[in-house]
């Protein structure tokens, strides 16, 4: 009982996770019909960044309070972090360690949209329409930016720890349970239903359920979708980017090589999911993040194969996926 | 859409002049004394550039021929590669790089056969394109697992000292021919499956599959075929590169050599068969200049980096020159032509 | 008499298909026109063409003036063309309040006014107010297609073969509603149910070919089978 707490809680957790991944790309796939290859590195720019300004501030603040502090040397390409370690008996106090990880976390999330805006504007503008060349395109871009992930930060793995608070692992019904999955699992909830409202309730939520079946027809009725696009294209890079920022902090580390890893999960979601279905990434999300866990658990030999084995055997069988495609358009 | 049927025309149909005759044979020939003249160095690169255009070739059979976009096709050509060292590595003989070509074979042919069968469920280019980048990954990941025959992430080394397939060559020349004959042969066979009966059936694919399925063309089976027949030659390609190459690793099955193909057929020009040797040259050419860059300025970080490179030109490629070098040509010709009508 | 909506010598093009070959099309203010003609003669494109989601290639194309051709779809919409597509065009995962709310230019109460008077003109869609189309009859989505552009101040109507697909009844109703808000908007109809085309318009075109060859007033046409066994196949 209490290993299957533990498990389906680290389960939601990775799934809340993919869900930040394939929310977007679903939603960019769906409405402007655009399938982004480019999501893994937009995922790990996020990551970087957070790390980058994460270890920055915290190193300055630190220093400020406990001139004292022992630091552990620097690492990194031509950006370099600077590791500090407090010495026992001293620490920050909450409300600073707080506001250090939100900064990080808002730094993340704007670097990663403003990206967004730039790809689409730049790229993806160009190619509307033509899925070959989006698809080229976008590969292209993953491939540059997680190369000049490797010039700015340098390509080994640097390590990368939770925020003291969210650390701490707790005992719940025999079951032992990370703070920071629970963390997660807050936070995949409460985008999931900050999307739900904006897709119910808003305007640009109407924009976006019309343009799912006929970007053509929001046009002839005034509205400049192409404006649309770009705000959308750089929310779903926002998400991305959160889902980076909040992952590496889970699995202690940052590497240039989690970007691809991830996109294809997301990849997995959006398949197995249907094609531009929001709810559909949803549960795969949450799918994903159960079996993943479970299968590394009980089937650690086909950890490797599990997702792919799962999508292979939803389209033979389903190939609209799990849940259908959102709208057929016409 | 008019232009692009007189490419196909421009491929198949049409004799060659007596003049192009003559200078394909001179150039030829040419290639042929070449290597009397070259330095091992620049032997390797040119057997590297005819391998990597079969490489090309056989990924413009899917991408130019049914507009299919496969993100795996490294799995065939890095599959190869490693049949390659790992057969030679038990003995390194003809028959034994014959049974690597058969092992490959066998591979590449199920291989294809379960990625079509997969793959083409969904239909369209995005989901397809999706697919495949997962199936390649997932390869390559297992593969870097797999250390016990792989090697992992250090790679495979090919055991022999110094020439692969000891008693057919013992320079760097008889490399270069290998290749070369390699090309010439697959060149041929290749477009002899391009101008076939099944070729022609995926070219209307690529211009109207519905019109092609009205007409009664099982099309999935035709693309099923594209994609086999695409997986042996680069599975077979692999095999020849690992002979040169004296070394695998999971590079060779990463998304780096499938973005490798997809940039040589691109500057060549999707659907011209013959540009993918243009493409190779520069594809190999780029390489070896950002290489030689690197080791002359060791400081320089960002030069250790050469996909940072490679990808901006691919961008720019996709973005400036959608149709490539032979893509141009042929539609300044087919515009000339139209014109001459008039 | 000075136009609001004039096509001359009109050229439009799809990639590298040629569609309107020559279209002559003037609408004035307060008329109510209906452009006739077989299927694939190229009404449909024409109305395409003025909303700028087929290319003009040359001739003119204007609206009070105007030069439309090269004007992006949404600005031309917000010049004062209200369009009514082909098949409806609703939008199904929105509801009938929505799918009327995402038309309006602005919510104001001028346009509220104009909303109930919509709703007035349909009363199948006040019952409906709050469902997602797409679980509205065929007949509903027609009504909702044409009361979508009626929030906004319109100059121009451009409606779409309302009739397809409908029954009998339905086309009767589309057509006392069309002949009442004919009263209000100048419309540019779409059409081949004769019976629907003679009910709203005073004048018409016939288009065939990608080109006008016909027009003239609609008594003309009622009057003269030779022509509507010509081009209509009546």
């Amino acid at each position: 009982m209490g290993t299957l707490i533990t498990l389906i809680v680290s389960g939601l957790a990775e799934g809340a996770l993919i869900f930040l991944m394939a929310s977007g790309l679903s939603i960019i796939l769906g409405m402007m019909g655009v399938i982004n290859f480019a999501h893994g590195t937009l995922f790990l720019w996020g990551g970087y960044a957070y790390m980058f300004s994460y270890y920055s501030i915290r190193a300055r603040v630190i220093l400020s309070v406990f001139p004292d502090a022992f630091q552990t040397g620097t690492q990194g390409g031509i950006l370099r972090v600077t590791g500090v370690q407090l010495q026992a008996g001293q620490y920050l106090p909450f409300s600073q360690e707080l506001l250090i990880f939100v900064v990080s976390i808002l730094i993340a999330v704007s670097v990663v949209f403003i990206m967004g805006i730039i790809f689409e504007k730049l790229f993806i503008s160009r190619v509307y329409g033509n899925a070959p060349a989006q698809i080229l395109i976008t590969l292209g871009l993953q491939v540059v930016f997680t190369d000049l992930v490797r010039v700015i930060w340098g390509p080994n793995m640097i390590p990368m720890s939770r925020p003291p608070f969210l650390d701490g692992v707790s005992s719940f019904a025999g079951g032992r349970i990370a703070h920071y999955n629970v963390f997660l699992i807050i936070v995949g909830a409460t985008v999931a239903i900050i999307i739900h409202r904006v897709i119910t309730k808003t305007r640009i939520g109407m924009v976006i359920r019309a343009g799912l079946q006929s970007p053509e027809n929001v046009q002839a009725l005034g509205i400049n979708i192409r404006k649309y696009f770009t705000v959308i294209f750089a929310c779903g890079a926002a998400l991305a980017g959160l889902g980076g920022a909040l992952y590496m902090p889970l699995v202690g580390n940052v590497v240039s090589s989690a970007g691809m890893n991830n996109q294809i999960l997301a990849f997995i979601v959006v398949v197995i999911g249907g094609l531009g279905n929001f709810m559909g990434s949803f549960l795969g999300s949450i799918f994903l993040g159960l079996m993943g866990v479970g299968v590394a658990v009980f089937l650690p030999a086909i950890s490797v194969v599990a997702n792919v084995l799962v999508m292979a055997i939803v389209l033979v069988f389903r190939p609209d996926g799990l849940f259908g495609k959102a709208v057929n358009k016409s | 859409m008019s232009i692009r049927i007189n490419v196909a025309d421009q491929m198949g149909s049409k004799k060659m002049g007596p003049l192009a005759l003559v200078s394909l044979i001179i150039l030829v020939i040419g290639m042929f004394v070449l290597p009397r003249y070259l330095k091992n160095a620049q032997l390797i690169m040119m057997s590297r550039i005819f391998l990597l255009a079969v490489y090309g070739m056989s990924y413009d059979i899917l991408r130019g021929y049914t507009g299919f976009i496969n993100l795996g096709q490294a799995i065939f050509f890095g599959s190869g590669v490693y049949m390659g060292v790992i057969f030679l590595n038990i003995q390194n003989d003809l028959t034994y790089f014959m049974l690597a070509i058969l092992a490959i074979s066998a591979l590449s042919v199920i291989g294809g056969y379960i990625m079509s069968k997969i793959v083409l469920k969904t239909g369209g280019v995005v989901a397809s394109a999706m697919i495949t980048l997962a199936l390649g990954e997932i390869v390559r990941s297992i593969a870097e697992r797999w250390r016990f025959v792989t090697g992992g992430q250090d790679g495979l080394p090919m055991r022999a000292s110094r020439v692969a397939l000891d008693p057919l060559f013992e320079t760097r020349i008889g490399a270069y021919y290998f290749a070369l004959v390699f090309l010439i042969v697959m060149t041929l066979a290749l477009r002899q499956f391009v101008l076939s009966p099944t070729g022609r059936v995926l070219l209307s694919i690529r211009e109207n599959e519905q019109r092609s399925r009205f007409l009664g063309f099982d099309t999935n089976k035709y693309k099923a075929i594209a994609i086999i027949v695409s997986a042996l030659a680069s599975g077979w390609t692999g095999v020849f590169f690992a002979v040169i190459a004296r070394f695998a690793n999971t590079d060779y099955l990463s998304i780096q050599y499938t973005l490798n193909a997809l940039l040589i057929t691109l500057v060549g020009g999707t659907g011209t068969l013959y540009g993918a040797i243009i493409g190779s040259a520069f594809v190999t050419w780029i390489n070896n200049f950002l290489l030689t860059l690197a080791n002359s300025y060791p400081g320089a970080t960002i030069l250790r980096f050469p996909m940072l490179f490679i990808g901006s030109v691919y961008i720019l490629l996709v973005i400036f020159m959608p149709y490539g070098i032979m893509g141009g040509i042929y539609r300044l010709q087919a515009k000339l032509n139209l014109g001459k009508d008039k | 008499m000075k136009s609001l909506l004039k096509a001359e010598n009109l050229v439009s093009y799809i990639g590298p298909y040629t569609i309107l070959q020559g279209v002559d099309i003037e609408v004035g203010h307060g008329e109510a026109v209906v452009i006739l003609g077989r299927n694939g003669a190229g009404k449909t494109t024409f109305l395409r063409t003025v909303m700028g989601l087929v290319h003009t290639r040359s001739g003119v194309l204007e609206l009070d003036g105007q030069n439309l051709a090269g004007m992006p779809t949404y600005a031309i919409q917000k010049l004062g063309i209200g369009y009514v597509p082909e098949n409806y065009g609703t939008f199904d995962l929105l509801t009938v309040e929505e799918n009327l709310r995402l038309a309006m230019w602005k919510e104001d109460a001028e346009t509220m006014e104009r909303r109930d008077y919509v709703l007035d003109l349909f009363p199948d869609l006040k019952v409906a107010y709050k469902r997602y189309s797409k679980t509205l009859s065929g007949g509903q989505r027609q009504m909702l297609s044409i009361a979508r552009p009626l929030v906004n101040n319109n100059k121009i109507l451009l409606i779409d073969e309302p009739s397809k697909g409908l029954a009998p009844v339905i086309i009767e109703r589309v057509a006392l509603a069309l002949r009442e808000i004919k009263k209000t908007t100048t419309v540019l109809l779409v059409e081949q149910n004769f019976a629907l085309a003679c009910a709203v318009g005073e004048r018409f075109y016939i288009i065939n070919e990608g080109k006008t060859v016909e027009n003239g007033a609609m008594e003309n046409l009622i009057k003269d089978k030779e022509l509507q066994a010509k081009h209509l196949g009546i």
